[in-house]
């Protein structure tokens, strides 16, 4: 028999990331911590927040960067809603380190102009940004 | 009558009008075709946005909403100001583009004399008109400019937080969205949008998944809220994309129109061009005639 398979899809609203994708487990960064799905996992939805997304299909195992938004899964079948979304060979690490810099510097400076919760999650997106490229790294050697 | 010099120079300067308005109409047709692929991109999220509203929805029915800031956008309130978010192009050169945009607007405005009206403006030519106005009760609280041709959701979020942020600060009673929808190559329509209060037929989306049984975290109402706020951004979006592929699709036409008529205006010059010329070697002609007459005779 067919071993059982989640069906993964990501959209964000520039683009469709993967549609239907069959993947054998799938782990989401939800709002209060990371939550692993298997096959049969009961039906939930959770908010995600800045984070690394992995799943494995086979020996394969592929990483994504999301950007808060949300995660359905139903029936097998896991429906990711990010604001933005990229896979790890997309993420540029120089671009990445740059920014967190810049976000490190403003929330030191913290003018008046400063939106301090705008600075907290550009941070957080670099850093989330960092990590993949770190990961992508390690997979490389 | 024009001298020969005078029409060649005529000629010249409306060839090199017809380059720029030409080069104008292929930048148009390229950037169109990533503009169109950029809606179709953008509604599988939304579509999947809004039946997880609906799920959602379903799941908590309309007294888990009573007494969450969600019930806030959808409450009716009681006649206010207004808010109007009206989204042009920032350049001109697109044909009637922006001229009915700004009649549209214009109408509305008038429709609403009165009332207090806080607007926002997307694109250069709608800022500069909504600035202009005098002697309304009108008040700009955000504008959005030379975000086009490269609109992102970005800048849709940004846009919702503004207009969430004043219809929390401020008694609005309504938000409207004045654009050009795409409707083809050759035709945009102007469609204006109640935004907020949202209605709540998009809590009764269609088929709501009942009795799945779902699980939430965090809790319903929590996310509910959070995912309001997403569907207003996904609306802002696609008003940007559609009204990002309506201008580059007036462009084009209306440059084609304009190639064309140079094209017109270039064939008729040559004419009148090559029959002073030949006017003048007829005078000529006859002079000499006449004057080798006068000689011999």
């Amino acid at each position: 028999m067919d071993k059982k398979r989640l069906s993964l899809t990501i959209v964000t609203p520039e683009r469709t990331v993967m549609a239907d994708r069959p993947v054998d487990s799938v782990t989401v960064p939800a709002a209060r911590g990371e939550m692993g799905v298997l096959p049969g996992h009961a039906s939930y939805v959770v908010q995600l927040r800045e984070g690394v997304l992995h799943y494995r299909e086979g020996p394969r195992k592929e990483f994504f960067s999301v950007h808060g938004g949300f995660a359905e899964v139903h029936k097998d079948k896991v429906l990711v809603l990010a604001e933005a979304a990229e896979l790890a060979k997309e993420v540029n690490e120089e671009r990445a380190r740059q920014s967190y810099q810049k976000a490190k510097e403003n929330l030191a400076v913290r003018g008046a102009a400063l939106d301090l919760e705008e600075a907290t999650a550009a941070l957080r997106r670099a850093a989330v940004r960092l990590k993949i490229a770190e990961i992508r790294r390690r997979h490389k050697q | 009558m024009a001298s020969l010099r005078d029409i060649r120079k005529h000629i010249a300067s409306v060839k090199s009008i017809k380059q720029i308005t030409y080069a104008m109409k292929m930048v148009a047709a390229a950037r169109i075709k990533k503009a169109q692929g950029a809606i179709l991109a953008s509604r599988p999220f939304a579509v999947e946005m809004d039946r997880l509203i609906a799920d959602l929805y379903s799941e908590m029915g309309s007294e888990g909403l009573e007494g969450t800031a969600a019930r806030e956008l959808f409450a009716q309130r009681p006649e206010g100001p207004l808010c109007l978010v009206l989204v042009t192009a920032d350049k001109g050169l697109c044909g009637s583009f922006n001229t009915n945009l700004l009649k549209a607007a214009a109408a509305w405005l008038r429709e609403n004399r009165g009332r207090k009206i806080y607007a926002v403006a997307v694109g250069r030519k709608g800022r500069d008109f909504l600035r202009r106005l005098k002697g309304l009760d009108l008040e700009l609280v955000h504008e959005m400019v030379g975000i086009f041709p490269k609109a992102g959701y970005a800048h849709a979020q940004l846009l919702t937080d503004e207009v969430l942020k004043l219809y929390a600060a401020r008694p609005v009673s309504g938000v409207t969205l004045i654009y050009n929808e795409f409707k083809s190559m050759i035709a945009q329509r102007i469609v204006s949008d109640r935004l907020l209060p949202l209605q709540s037929h998009i809590l009764e989306h269609g088929e709501a998944r009942r009795g799945a049984d779902f699980s939430f975290e965090p809790r319903k109402a929590e996310l509910l809220e959070s995912l309001l706020p997403r569907h207003v951004a996904a609306q802002f979006y696609r008003a940007l994309l559609e009204s990002q592929a309506a201008e580059l699709a007036a462009r084009m036409s209306a440059m084609e129109a304009a190639s064309k008529n140079a094209a017109d205006l270039i064939d008729g010059l040559t004419l009148k061009m090559n029959k002073t010329r030949q006017a003048m070697i007829t005078t000529e002609l006859n002079e000499i005639v006449s004057g080798a007459e006068a000689l011999g005779g």
